[in-house]
């Protein structure tokens, strides 16, 4: 509600228009007489993205969120020049587009970067201060063997305490006095509720008041005048334990020191708590590792055997997918694409209906129909007569059905483009494309065809990076499998290098790297965007037949 | 200064509702709000605050019940559940927590436990003496290095099910068992889920530990050492198991098997014999066939000890609210009446004693009852999860006769000895 | 602006009508009824079988090879139980502003790489593509990170919103979308632009009246792709939406069978019959655009 408000209060008062009206007076001179409506309505829209830019910054600058309010205001100011100043035309048209893929998607790559730089995983999760401190709650035990006693919370001068009954006796005590007999408390129901000179905190209050709570939490009352016998403390404020804490932290020095055994433990460079013997504790911290993990990616010898067999496979992989789907989309879109036919509209929509099934489940459903048992596998039953045929469990048979799982996935797709694509080719060229005679093969292909690449070839080379990175088919159609024998990767004959990425990074489970997830990304993405620069280099020349 | 707290309260609320009506109403909801929370908690004596608690779907009715009860008695505190893909929890939760932002409380399998405290992100829970009232695999389970992190309330495990039309009885030996379900007359013996050619060594487990090859070594107090139990005399004892009862022997395992796929036989009544969870026996039930649960026989002439699987609520270690999740863990949840609303929500077992001993009069949960007694919690420690890939591709190689038991085996031990160092 | 245009004249189309003998179709069109038969078995036979799996009382998908062994609608009727029609509701208002804005900037984008000459135009354009080939496996700690930072400074764009999910599928509406439209841009003969701008007509109205009007079946193709991938998908949208009445169908439904054990596979199948009528609906009510054949008209006329 207030945001309306004070998007009205920068709209009409002193807010961004006035600057805007005397601008766009100079570059749209003409526009105030032929074109005041599109012009209007363009001043509408500023106005309005001036006064939610301005509101998100005041946000931005009240939050101190420096990064975001860098990045909005120079968002504003760029689109503020761009679109009341005359000289950009281009980027009107391409600022609204390029703002978003700014902050939404080169976000997650710079992350991915940021990310490659560090040893973020298991174990080295969060920050140091929050490693330091889950350390020092785990290495804080309770004593063994010792009670749980009925606690009440209390309070003298502002100083809070505990009060515990033990064996029938009152104890009240605070961090600096240790607990002592408290003689003429009251006990109710086994739990002090009034202790003389002591005023009772209800525990609602407690758990009403967060300021309260981390000072009841943060509180250990010791058992005795020797520390080391522990010290009582309360998760939940009804009941108390004693504890003792057997690691001690000194903020200046950087080390955590086991007050048992003496062993101090320094943070190293690596985001872990390492003694001198080499023993480490187990909660560490990010922090950054240079090309540690490229270093790691590029070196490590794990994956190296298969690693061959698996970029051949992605390329395979990716190549015939895209090949076979666009090819059977094109066929589909240039042979319905006949007047003659009837029922064009149904045909067509029944051609689309397995891009309306939700794609992330259509390969667990291949995967139940492909089942190599005719029992269980009813493209065995059906359409093989019962054979058992092991679409997914042979080598070469589980490629095969990949690629015709993800033909049947994405030839809508093409179907689609190229049926669009085809509307724009002129009359007499359409007519060639319909293919329906003898010397029209050689006027498609030298005709209809290369203008349709011209439109298609650069979502060919997209579709293409795409299926290379396809692991959502490959993990959920056959997980990588059938597993290579002859090495000890868990790496198999369908895997392509993303989801080997996922394997070997341990994001699958056990222990995750995500920093090296990360790198090896990284390196992906290198090898994919150079080989798709390289075809559109090609596609040039495609283009300037046009 | 503690004392005065409700007064401050009003006034916070006051100036909150004054500060709502010079706003023209801005912020109207919490306005609204907040002179009834001061009054009321005052009045009722309940707490004020707000958790949030990640659930999957299955158990959302069974926490939702939980959050009811509590509310009764603390009607100010803003309970919200908020509904995740269980198998999005646990990366979630590693990757929400360090940022501040994670849930209060989650819930969670006993098997993450490792990973999360190699992280951080869960903090210990005092239980305070009620931890006796809890079965003591479901607490061991939760405990890492002498501390406990979460509280425990349900426990599951696999049982041999059995087809009561077919069968009447689960003799003690796999032998036997084989042999009754033979003379069933029916399609197949006995099924078992194998989750297709990925291999499930889980649902196997019974049948391996009954070899005496469990997949770590354990200590005496029932934790787990990072040593693999899986090699010796045992651990190919069972590889051959596996391969005298694969395809190309008996054919009482087969990779063709999945979860679906194994229900469905089971259902129809192709086969007496299934090991399964309790999880299915809603599906058996559904396909309309009686059955009774019996602990897994021995294959190997050891009892049959399947994994145990401890479902609980685990606190984050950066939440804001501790001392409230604490006490609606420890005050509300563990109590018998809670534990039996989620039971009756969700049927898993109940992790508590007396609530156990409750809903034992149904001869179904006393079965998966009686099967948890002989198992062993599923290790906890970070070096499982980059086991089980190896495992499972094993057994499933073995079953399938695509490689020979002793072969799969020896290279499943060579590979865990690498990737474990 | 798609809604604006004359209905079609197919000249050349009643011309070739006119032309068909007996047999000549039957050597030159008989064929492609056939040809249809099989592709609509390839591509409806998987959707039989979540039809027989939603009709069915049992609750598994897969293990099964009889179809229609029973049919009940108990498993449409369990939809209402759950908060499936709240889903629905949301991906379709999800997927139709995602879509519109897609095409909106994708086509204004395109428009400028095709009609202005300007520096780091080639590319820029091939830039475009290469960055949707990033491979996005730390995305759901990004995005959430992103979302977090943003939502304290502007609460709309922050987690749980549907708006913030929409802006996220918007930052990859340029890149494939843009290509697409790019190739069918330059197809538009440039005199019509030159002869609108020397009747005084500038750049902002050439676009909006005339290209526009000229590109419709790409216009269309474009919305009807970008309204389908927003619809399935999940992985943001998951990490994003974070209370079930803000989930999307995609999110909803992944949740009834992420766990095979507890796998609701029979009311999953109702749910995704229900959900392809939206986009088989959408994709009938695009078809006349799609295949309008507009543009050669116009060219010639």
């Amino acid at each position: 509600m207030s945001t309306e408000q004070s998007t009205t209060a920068v709209a009409t008062g002193d807010g961004a228009p006035p600057p805007t009206r005397q601008r766009v007076r100079e570059s749209h001179a003409r526009g105030w007489s032929g074109h005041g409506a599109g012009f209007l309505a363009k001043l509408a829209i500023m106005a309005l993205v001036n006064a939610l830019g301005v509101l998100a910054l005041w946000s931005a600058y009240l939050n101190g969120s420096w990064v975001i309010f860098g990045v909005l205001l120079a968002l504003l100011v760029v689109a503020d020049w761009v679109y009341f100043s005359k000289r950009p035309v281009p980027l009107k048209y391409l600022l609204p587009g390029l703002a978003f893929l700014v902050v939404f998607q080169l976000f997650t790559i710079g992350y991915t970067g940021y990310v490659a730089l560090t040893n973020y995983g298991t174990g080295h999760n969060g920050s140091q201060q929050q490693a330091v401190d889950a350390l020092l709650s785990q290495n804080e035990k309770k004593v063994p063997d010792s009670a749980t006693y009925p606690l009440t919370i209390v309070e003298q001068d502002g100083e809070l305490g505990f009060a515990i009954v033990e064996d029938g006796t009152a104890m009240v005590g605070t961090a600096d006095d240790p607990l002592s007999e408290a003689g003429d408390a009251t006990i109710t129901d086994g739990r002090v509720t009034g202790v003389p000179g002591w005023e009772v905190v209800p525990k609602n209050d407690v758990l009403s008041d967060p300021a309260l709570a981390d000072e009841v939490l943060a509180l250990r009352v010791p058992i005795s005048d020797d520390a080391a016998d522990g010290s009582i403390r309360t998760g939940d404020a009804t009941i108390g334990s004693v504890y003792r804490s057997v690691l001690e932290y000194d903020g200046s020095a950087g080390t955590l020191t086991n007050t048992d055994t003496g062993v101090v433990y320094h943070a190293t460079d690596e985001g872990q708590f390492v003694a001198d013997d080499g023993t480490a504790l187990p909660v560490g911290w990010r922090v950054f590792v240079g090309f540690e993990n490229f270093t790691k990616a590029f070196t490590d010898d794990t994956y190296s055997g298969p690693l061959l067999r698996i970029t051949v496979w992605t390329f395979v992989f990716a190549f015939f997918s895209v090949f076979v789907s666009f090819f059977v989309g094109l066929l589909l879109a240039l042979v319905y694409n006949d007047p003659r036919v009837r029922g064009r509209k149904v045909l067509r929509t029944l051609f689309i209906l397995p891009y309306a099934f939700p794609a992330f489940l259509s390969a667990l459903l291949w995967k139940g129909m492909l089942s190599a048992n005719p029992d269980y596998g009813i493209v065995n039953k059906l359409f093989f007569f019962g054979a058992r045929i092991e679409w997914l469990d042979d080598p070469t048979l589980a490629k095969v059905s990949l690629i015709l799982v993800n033909l049947w996935l994405s030839y809508p797709y093409w179907f689609l483009v190229c049926t669009g694509a085809l509307q724009s080719l002129p009359d007499d060229v359409q007519e060639a494309a319909r293919i329906d005679g003898a010397g029209v093969w050689r006027k498609f292909r030298s005709i209809t065809m290369p203008l349709l690449l011209v439109s298609t070839a650069p979502l060919l080379i997209a579709s293409f990076a795409f299926n290379f990175n396809n692991f959502t088919l490959i993990y959920m159609l056959t997980g990588g499998g059938p597993r290579f024998t002859d090495t000890s990767a868990t790496l198999g004959h369908t895997d392509i290098l993303i989801s080997m990425v996922y394997q070997i990074s341990g994001v699958a489970g056990g222990r995750a790297d995500y920093g090296l997830a990360a790198a090896l990304s990284i390196v992906i993405f290198v090898i994919i965007g150079v080989i798709s620069a390289l075809m559109f280099r090609r596609t040039r020349q495609l283009e300037e037949v046009s | 200064m503690r004392t005065t707290l409700f007064r401050a309260a009003a006034v916070a609320a006051a100036v909150t509702l004054l500060a709502a009506c010079g706003d023209g109403g801005s912020e109207t909801p919490p306005a609204s709000q907040e002179p009834t929370t001061a009054e009321t908690t005052e009045a009722a004596g309940g707490a004020t605050g707000s958790l949030t608690i990640w659930v999957d779907e299955n158990r959302k009715p069974a926490v939702q019940a939980a959050v009811d009860i509590y509310n009764e008695t603390n009607p100010d505190v803003t309970v919200e559940l908020v509904q995740k893909n269980f198998e999005d929890i646990r990366a979630d939760f590693l990757a929400q927590v360090p940022t501040g932002k994670g849930p209060d409380i989650t819930i969670g399998a006993h098997d993450w436990l490792g990973a999360l405290i190699a992280d951080g992100v869960v903090e210990p829970l005092d239980l305070g003496e009620k931890v006796d009232e809890f079965e003591t695999v479901a607490t061991q389970a939760f405990t890492y290095d002498g501390q406990m992190y979460g509280l425990p309330y349900a426990l599951e495990t696999v049982a041999v099910v059995r087809n009561t039309a077919l069968v009447d009885s689960t003799p003690d030996t796999w032998d036997d068992m084989i042999a009754m379900g033979k003379e069933a007359g029916t399609k197949y013996p006995f099924v078992i889920n194998t989750n297709g050619t990925t291999g499930d060594a889980y649902t196997y487990y019974g049948l391996q530990t009954s070899f005496g090859a469990p997949v770590f070594v354990q200590n005496d107090d029932g934790s787990y050492t990072t040593d693999i139990g899986m090699g010796g005399d045992e651990g190919f004892a069972f590889a051959d198991f596996l391969a005298e009862n694969g395809m190309k022997g008996e054919g009482n395992f087969s990779t063709d098997w999945t979860y679906d796929v194994a229900n469905e036989e089971f259902g129809k009544g192709n086969a007496p014999y299934t090991i399964a969870g309790p999880w299915a026996i809603q599906t058996y039930k559904d396909a309309g066939i009686d059955v009774a649960v019996d602990p897994i026989p021995s294959a190997g002439g050891e009892t049959a000890a399947p994994f145990v699987g401890v479902q609980g609520f685990y606190l984050s270690s950066q939440s804001q609210n501790k001392l409230v999740a604490n006490d609606f863990l420890v005050n509300y949840v563990a109590t018998p009446d809670v534990i039996k609303a989620l039971y009756d929500a969700d049927p898993r077992l109940p992790a508590m004693t007396s609530v156990a001993d409750e809903v034992a009069a149904d001869p179904i949960v006393a079965g998966f009852l009686a099967a948890s007694k002989n198992g062993a919690p599923m290790p906890s420690i970070p070096e499982m999860g980059d086991v089980w890939e190896y495992w499972n591709a094993a057994e499933a190689s073995i079953i399938s006769g695509s490689s020979s038991a002793k072969d799969a085996w020896t290279k499943m031990l060579a590979d865990l000895d690498a990737k474990l160092g | 602006m798609v809604t604006t245009h004359q209905s079609p004249v197919m000249a050349s189309n009643a011309a070739v009508r006119a032309r068909g003998r007996r047999r000549r179709w039957f050597l030159e069109v008989s064929w492609k009824y056939v040809l249809a038969l099989v592709v609509i078995v390839y591509a409806a036979f998987p959707l039989v079988y979540v039809l027989s799996a939603s009709l069915a009382t049992s609750g598994t998908l897969t293990g099964s090879t009889e179809l229609f062994r029973s049919v009940s609608t108990a498993n449409y009727e369990a939809l209402d139980s759950t908060k499936f029609w709240t889903w629905a509701g949301n991906s379709i208002v999800i997927g139709l502003i995602t879509a519109f804005g897609s095409v909106l900037m994708g086509a204004a984008a395109a428009y400028a790489f095709s009609r202005y000459r300007f520096a780091g135009r080639r590319g820029g354009l091939t830039g475009l593509l290469i960055i949707q080939m990033f491979p996005q496996m730390l995305a759901f700690v990004a995005i959430f990170l992103l979302l977090l930072s943003l939502g304290e400074v502007v609460p709309a764009l922050g987690l749980n919103s549907k708006t913030a999910l929409v802006c996220v599928y918007l930052g990859g509406a340029l890149g494939t979308n843009t290509f697409l439209m790019y190739g069918f841009f330059n197809s538009v003969p440039r005199e019509l632009d030159e002869a609108a701008k020397i009747d005084g007509a500038t750049h902002a109205q050439i676009y909006w009246t005339i290209i526009l009007r000229l590109v419709t079946p790409i216009l269309a193709v474009v919305g009807l792709l970008s309204f389908i991938s927003t619809f399935g998908e999940f992985i943001l949208a998951r990490v994003i939406l974070t209370s079930e009445d803000n989930w999307t169908l995609a999110v909803g439904m992944y949740g009834w069978v992420s766990d095979q054990l507890q796998a609701n596979w029979g009311l999953f199948a109702a749910g995704a019959v229900i959900a392809a009528l939206p986009i088989l609906a959408l994709f009938l009510f695009l078809q006349k655009y799609i295949v309008s054949g507009l543009t050669a008209g116009s060219v010639k006329g």
